[in-house]
């Protein structure tokens, strides 16, 4: 049995000739994309192109990440399906809305996290959850409002003005704030960039259990880790076009190659001995990477490799992440949103 | 509604958090008329002191100095007759001083012009009393041993309210400027601060609407000031025999002032980028404002043109309407006062709502 989704209403299943009954050939019905964008265009003078022909769709309840460096055009993609930012041109849906007409009616069913979220310096995390809830329109009691710090982790820092409170918990406030309204579709702009790897940590658990509530989430992100922990799909953003997208495993057999042999610490020295051999490798942070695209050849490629005089702490394989597809797509690693050399 | 009194109450919070606004909504004004009431009070009843060097042996001296003391303006201290009257004034920073000359009786008795010196800083207003008083002194003296009397008088009284102090001119000014600084001022640097940190494009995520947030600043505003101009009338009564009185239509003046520097500022505040060229320019704005809208002095004496840029300073219309409800109960002309600020806050208003956007471009 194989299925075909032509369009955003469903997808038309097919059988085998044995299988086919009168009810063998039937269209399942779909819940139509909570965002489409086609041809999304934004410029600026002169003529920059920040995003040059954009189109992806994004299922309920799914996670949606768009991954790049510092100035794919991620956040000016994501500000305007956003509605904070008009485009040039092309068409964005959200939620069933055309967004040119305006948000007006969506908006109270959409959560915002803003890239560089900077809290209200004065107000404690109670009073801004308490604030936010009423700009939403939504009542909360004080025992919902502590709730809902709870659930970011800021039940002891509640009374604390804001300014004095660490970056990753002005991070957990500004997620706090996204959701007060309980919203289904939320987007996410960068929500662990500067962030130190406990409080990452914290904000993925935190994403992972909004998502399993069933709510529609866009992330955007540099963190290769990031993308491949917590998305369903995935749109590599590069100059403002998306150069590839799909699940993260999809990605990995479609870009990468299927295993890695890693020598921990060869280094240069260790690179140039392995070109010498007519061997293709890459290093990274010091290690030294041999991708095998066969597993047949494996076995193979480790005797070789054991028979050259390259000098390694250890050695291992592993699966291809995302970061290897990265890799292979634009040609440099990414630090931090920035391309390495 | 429970959107604006939620912002209301959080812009609030905020408001009162930073202190700096506190201040210069509720302490500023009261420390003004603390501070000019004092002075002007004190010029009221104080002595200019008057230093003189009298180097006349004869009576006549005796008679012009015994006039001036009678007078109660001055009190008189004597310089030493052997030093240099001028080499005096200099050394010891005197800004007041009468020099009476070795033959200033014998000139009185024979009838040719006598004449005394009066030394001093002309542009000091000390130094306007004592001169008036001085010719007032020699006058007397001239009627004296002329034998003449004064046949043409002048008496001066005040038209609107008895004992017309200068608190009663100042308190109106006062106010005016404190509508001006808290609105303008923190309207300008607010839309900066909002558009600076982001705070904007955060708002735009949730369902409050601009002219929604417009109308809870505006709405702050006038709370803010209404209960300034409240507690500054307070002190000023409670300090000064205050002859103003607050009305209605000053309360209704202050609303509308603050609606219309609100919308100024918000005007202001889609110009500028940052919170420091908010403050550059709500200071460039403010300031001349401050000083040409007769907050501090009359300027009916000013020069033509300075009385026309004063003309088109919104806070002149302000003022003057505060002065004439408050000080001259001419409720029609602060009617018409009120008239022009409040077309002028609509006008504002309207151009600041449809220029201001809280999306990027």
């Amino acid at each position: 049995m194989s299925a075909t989704c032509p369009g955003e209403r469903g997808c038309v299943v097919t059988a085998d000739w044995k299988d086919i009954t009168p009810r063998a050939l039937f269209y399942v019905p779909m819940e139509p994309a909570v965002v489409q964008v086609k041809d999304l265009v934004k410029t600026y003078p002169p003529d920059i192109r920040a995003v040059d022909g954009v189109t992806f769709s994004i299922p309920k309840g799914k996670v949606f990440s768009i991954l790049g460096p510092n100035g794919a055009g991620k956040t000016t993609t994501i500000e305007i399906v956003e509605g904070l930012r008009t485009p040039t041109s092309g068409e964005v849906t959200v939620l069933g809305a055309d967004i040119g007409r305006g948000y007006g009616a969506i908006r109270g069913r959409v959560g915002v996290l803003p890239q560089n979220f900077e809290p209200f310096d004065l107000l404690s995390p109670f009073e801004a959850v308490s604030y936010w809830a009423d700009l939403f329109e939504v009542r909360l009691a004080k025992k919902d409002i502590l709730d809902v710090l709870e659930s970011v982790g800021l039940t002891e820092r509640k009374k604390v003005m804001s300014r004095n409170l660490s970056g990753g918990e002005k991070r957990k406030l500004g997620i706090a704030l996204s959701m007060v309204n309980d919203p289904e579709l939320l987007f996410l702009d960068e929500p662990t960039t500067g962030l130190d790897p406990r409080a990452r940590r914290d904000l993925w658990k935190l994403i992972e259990d909004t998502r399993k509530k069933g709510t529609t989430i866009v992330l955007t992100t540099h963190y290769l880790d990031e993308a491949e922990k917590l998305a369903d799909h995935v749109a590599i953003m590069h100059k403002g076009k998306i150069i590839a997208d799909g699940s993260p495993e999809e990605l990995v057999t479609r870009h990468g190659k299927k295993t890695a042999i890693v020598l921990v610490g060869a280094g240069q020295e260790g690179l140039k001995a392995l070109t010498r051999r007519g061997i293709k490798a890459t290093e990274v942070d010091g290690d030294v990477v041999v991708s095998v695209d066969d597993p047949a050849e494996l076995r193979w490629t480790f005797a070789k490799l054991s028979s050259i005089e390259v000098p390694y702490k250890e050695m291992y394989t592993r699966r291809e992440t995302l970061e290897d597809v990265f890799l292979s797509l634009i040609g440099t690693r990414m630090e931090e949103g920035v391309l390495q050399g | 509604m429970n959107k604006i009194l939620s912002d209301i109450r959080a812009f609030g919070l905020q408001f009162l958090r930073t202190k700096v606004g506190a201040f210069f909504t509720f302490i500023f004004p009261v420390l003004l008329i603390l501070l000019f009431g004092a002075v002007f009070s004190a010029q009221d009843g104080g002595s200019i002191t008057l230093r003189v060097q009298n180097l006349d042996p004869g009576p006549q001296s005796q008679v012009l100095l015994n006039v001036l003391n009678g007078t109660g303006y001055f009190e008189i201290s004597m310089i030493e007759d052997d030093v240099a009257v001028l080499d005096y004034i200099n050394k010891n920073s005197i800004r007041l001083a009468l020099f009476i000359p070795p033959d200033f009786s014998e000139k009185v008795s024979d009838g040719s012009n006598a004449t005394v010196i009066l030394y001093g800083d002309q542009t000091l207003s000390t130094f306007g009393v004592a001169n008036g008083v001085l010719a007032a002194a020699v006058s007397q003296m001239n009627y004296d041993l002329s034998g003449a009397s004064e046949t043409i008088s002048v008496v001066i009284e005040n038209p609107g309210i008895d004992s017309f102090g200068a608190y009663d001119f100042l308190l109106p000014g006062f106010v005016g400027l404190t509508v001006m600084i808290t609105a303008l001022y923190f309207m300008t640097s607010t839309c900066a601060e909002h558009r600076s940190r982001g705070y904007f494009k955060l708002l735009a995520t949730t369902t409050l609407t601009k002219s929604e947030w417009l109308s809870s600043k505006f709405i702050f505003n006038s709370i803010i000031l209404v209960l300034s101009l409240l507690l500054t009338f307070a002190v000023a009564a409670s300090m000064f025999d205050l002859k103003a009185v607050l009305t209605p239509m000053a309360l209704v003046l202050v609303v509308v002032g603050a609606f219309m520097f609100t919308s100024m500022g918000m005007l202001l505040g889609i110009i500028v980028k940052d919170p420091e060229s908010a403050s550059a320019l709500s200071n460039a704005i403010g300031f001349p404002m401050m000083f040409l809208s007769g907050s501090f002095w009359d300027l009916s004496a000013s020069p033509t043109y300075l009385q026309a840029i004063s003309k088109a300073m919104p806070l002149t219309y302000l003022n003057d309407g505060l002065r004439d409800t408050m000080v001259y109960g001419n409720e029609g002309s602060a009617l018409v006062n009120l008239a022009i600020i409040a077309v002028l806050g609509f006008a504002l208003f309207i151009l600041g709502s449809r220029l201001m956007s809280w999306k990027e471009r």
